[in-house]
């Protein structure tokens, strides 16, 4: 049997290799080193990399960046497998896509709820809110504005059957979106509202293509095209307060951590993030500088 | 050149993924190939079970595999962790071709050994683990090298779910639009298959009988 | 020596065996003695490789029964039965893995023999049927078809079963080792006296090696003669046969029988 003996040799080499990979991955406590993760938009980028180089200025860890995940689900996968340890995420959004609660629209009870949710099924935890609402908002021209004096969705709504409305494909869908609103405000549009891709949304309300739309509340592109947000005075739209979801192991390992994020607690107004994701997708600036001109500006230096 | 130096630079993160990639595609063969070989086993000896299994096994092939992910998200225990739903796809992605070269390699043994080893005295199980096995042995392990193979291709979509592994990389890079993150993905999970290939081959050809 | 009328090694009692519609065999009764070699001879189709697989239970009759050594097989535990008995197959059935020593003392092996003793008796094989000790631990690919048969040969007698079965055991050779083979059987029958059946449709082969002869044709004994009676036969059968044989029959009946 001698071509049995042979055998062992290169086997097992092989299969140590196999093993100790194995061992290397199934350990998740990574000495000093915290990974933070964001999805793929930029504001999202934005508040990553906001939180890595909070980290990285205050506390002696070693910040990995692994950015660009596609989106809410991964996000949430990833945290609890534990191969990222902290990730931006929206309170309105936890709410309805993970815990799959019923919106609600208080901000501070929407916090609360997520945050003890959060701690008691997922061994996550929140940290503070970062200071704005990243909601939907519905969108006219600021001339109109300015013209029909409106304020509020409550005052818009009398001009909603002279006007054509523009949303994107989700919203429409959305049981938090479009359905809702028209029932909370009773709004009557002329035609059907048209679908259309996000990017073009604002600058078919500034192109008089549609009259209406509905966005992002801290979309860069509000000020910049004279975009007026109407108030939503009804509360339709629950609470998207931006706030970093953090894995409970990391902060009992890395206390630090906890006291450096809460410095960034209520620090970005949403005028300021709308600057931000303005530079990034307007200006073609890149993520880092723009994050780094923000921590100095604000002196965020506990 | 460029991607071996960006792989270089971000190596611990290329061997986080690598091993998770691991992970995912070394516990769904083994689950495979405990479920499968056995299931082979029964059909190569009852033959009226080897059409539903194998037609059975076929089915779950032509799922693609980006929608068997999607219809097992909705699925209680599993839909909570993509990794677990990502290892029970892989595992059934996995089982046709151990089930069916199984199947073949113990109906290929020679009959008149069969023959003479009930004649002999042997009994069934003896028979099975003693000549059967050992006979199919390297026809089974071809079977198992396809399973790995494929199984490292699907691990990489696997990341679209959620899962992790090298396929992050690739789904990250393309939402970054930078090539060395894509290849930092791809080049690794190929190479995998790769090693995989030619290192059960090696085993396989080592085990063959003469 | 002659039979005594003590307990047949084997005996068929009014077997039948049927497969859907074919009658593969008829009512069959006969008896084997001890130490006696019985040719069963016939065309193909006539039932006769299905007679012997129905001494070791390889087959089941589906009327009658098959008795060794005076107890009804289908009483006895199929393993041991099994085992105590040789069964040799044309195509010989080898373990391509194993090699010829591990091949010859598998049963022995299995059956608990301590390893020397497993050594031993496979040396004691090797040359008992005429084969180099060298080739213990050689592979049966690296053998000659005779070699091979050999080796079979040494593999059925390892437990030392007083009962052989032999399926046309030389059928695939060539005329030359064929001749040889035949020619040490019969020494090796003679020191072992084993009870032995083979399977054969070349009456030469069956009067050289039997002490009777049993023609069956079409699932049926039709008679079961000593080789001199077979030749001097005015059965319709028995004559055809020796016909079909011509003059290439010898007469191979004082060939060290006894």
């Amino acid at each position: 049997m001698k071509a049995a003996r042979q055998r062992p040799r290169g086997a097992s080499v092989l299969l140590v290799s196999l093993i100790s990979l194995f061992a290397f991955s199934c350990s998740h406590s990574r000495p000093d080193r915290i990974v933070i993760g964001s999805k793929n938009f930029t504001e999202s980028l934005i508040l990553g990399e906001l939180i890595a180089q909070q980290i990285e200025a205050h506390t002696n860890l070693k910040v990995e960046r692994r950015f660009y995940l596609a989106g809410t689900y991964i996000c949430q996968q990833a945290v609890l497998a534990g191969r990222i340890d902290i990730y931006p995420e929206y309170t309105g959004t936890a709410l309805t896509a993970i815990l799959k609660d019923k919106p609600g629209s208080d901000n501070q009870a929407v916090h609360q709820q997520v945050k003890s949710e959060y701690e008691r099924r997922f061994d996550l935890t929140l940290g503070p809110a970062l200071g704005f609402n990243d909601t939907f908002a519905i969108e006219i021209r600021g001339e109109d504005a300015r013209r029909l004096n409106l304020k509020t969705l409550s005052q818009a709504a009398a001009y909603a059957p002279q006007w054509r409305a523009g949303f994107g494909y989700e919203f429409l869908e959305r049981p938090d979106g479009y359905q809702g609103l028209a029932a909370t405000y009773a709004l009557h549009f002329a035609e059907q509202p048209r679908v259309m891709d996000l990017g073009l949304l604002a600058r078919a309300l500034r192109d008089h293509q549609i009259d209406l739309a509905a966005g992002n509340a801290t979309d860069g592109l509000i000020p910049a095209l004279d975009l007026f947000v109407l108030d939503d005075d009804r509360h339709y739209f629950p609470p998207y307060e931006a706030v970093p979801v953090i894995r409970e192991q990391t902060i009992r390992e890395h206390p630090e951590i906890g006291s450096v994020l809460a410095e960034l607690g209520n620090k970005i107004s949403d005028q300021e993030m709308r600057r931000m994701n303005y530079a990034v997708d307007g200006q073609h600036r890149d993520v880092k500088d723009v994050v780094r001109d923000f921590l100095h500006q604000n002196k965020v230096v506990p | 050149m460029n991607v071996f130096r960006f792989i270089l630079q971000n190596r611990s993160q290329v061997l986080e993924l690598t091993g998770e990639h691991l992970w995912l595609v070394g516990l769904s063969t083994l689950f495979a190939t405990l479920i499968g070989i056995p299931l082979g086993i029964v059909i190569a000896h009852w033959p009226r079970l080897n059409k539903p299994v194998l037609a059975g096994a076929n089915i779950i092939q032509t799922v693609p595999s980006l929608a068997l992910f999607g219809f097992l998200l909705p699925v209680p225990w599993l839909g909570d962790r993509a990794d677990r739903l990502a290892i029970l796809a892989l595992t059934l992605y996995a089982l046709l071709p151990i089930i069916r070269n199984t199947y073949t390699g113990i109906r290929g043994v020679d009959p008149a050994v069969m023959e003479a080893g009930r004649g002999m005295g042997l009994t069934e199980s003896q028979l099975l683990l003693q000549v059967e096995l050992p006979l199919a042995i390297s026809v089974i392990l071809s079977g198992v090298r396809t399973a790995i193979v494929i199984s490292v291709g699907l691990a990489t979509i696997a990341a679209a779910i959620g899962a992790g592994g090298l396929g992050e990389f690739i789904f990250r890079g393309l939402a970054m639009v930078d090539n060395r993150v894509i290849l930092a993905g791809a080049v690794p999970a190929a190479m995998l298959a790769l090693l995989a290939d030619i290192g059960v081959g090696w085993l396989e050809r080592r085990l063959q009988p003469r | 020596m002659p039979p005594t009328p003590a307990t047949p090694a084997i005996e068929f009692r009014n077997v039948s065996y049927q497969v859907a519609e074919t009658h593969v065999l008829r009512s069959l009764t006969l008896q084997v003695q001890p130490g006696e070699t019985l040719a069963l001879l016939g065309r193909s189709g006539s039932g006769k490789t299905t007679t012997l697989k129905l001494v070791n239970r390889l087959l089941s009759p589906t009327a009658g029964e098959v008795l060794v050594n005076g107890v009804p097989n289908l009483n006895a535990d199929v393993t041991r039965l099994r085992r105590s008995i040789g069964y040799v197959i044309q195509e010989v059935g080898l373990f391509p893995h194993f090699t010829v020593a591990r091949n010859i003392g598998l049963v022995p092996k299995i059956e608990g023999w301590p390893e020397p003793r497993v050594r031993a008796r496979v040396e004691e094989l090797l040359q008992m049927v005429g084969l180099a000790p060298e080739l213990a631990s050689r592979y049966p690919h690296q053998l000659s078809g005779g070699q091979r048969q050999r080796v079979g040969v040494a593999r059925a007698l390892a437990a030392d079963p007083q009962i052989l079965l032999m399926d046309e055991p030389f059928g695939a050779l060539d005329p030359l080792t064929r001749d040889e083979l035949q020619r040490e059987f019969i020494s090796l029958q003679k020191r072992l006296r084993k009870t032995v059946v083979f399977v054969t449709h070349d009456l030469r082969e069956a009067m050289r090696l039997g002490s009777r002869i049993a023609l069956m044709e079409a699932g049926k004994l039709v008679t079961i003669l000593s080789p001199d009676e077979f030749l001097r036969s005015t059965d319709p059968w028995a004559s055809a046969y020796v016909k079909a044989f011509g003059d290439r029959l010898e007469s191979t009946t004082t060939e060290g029988k006894s």
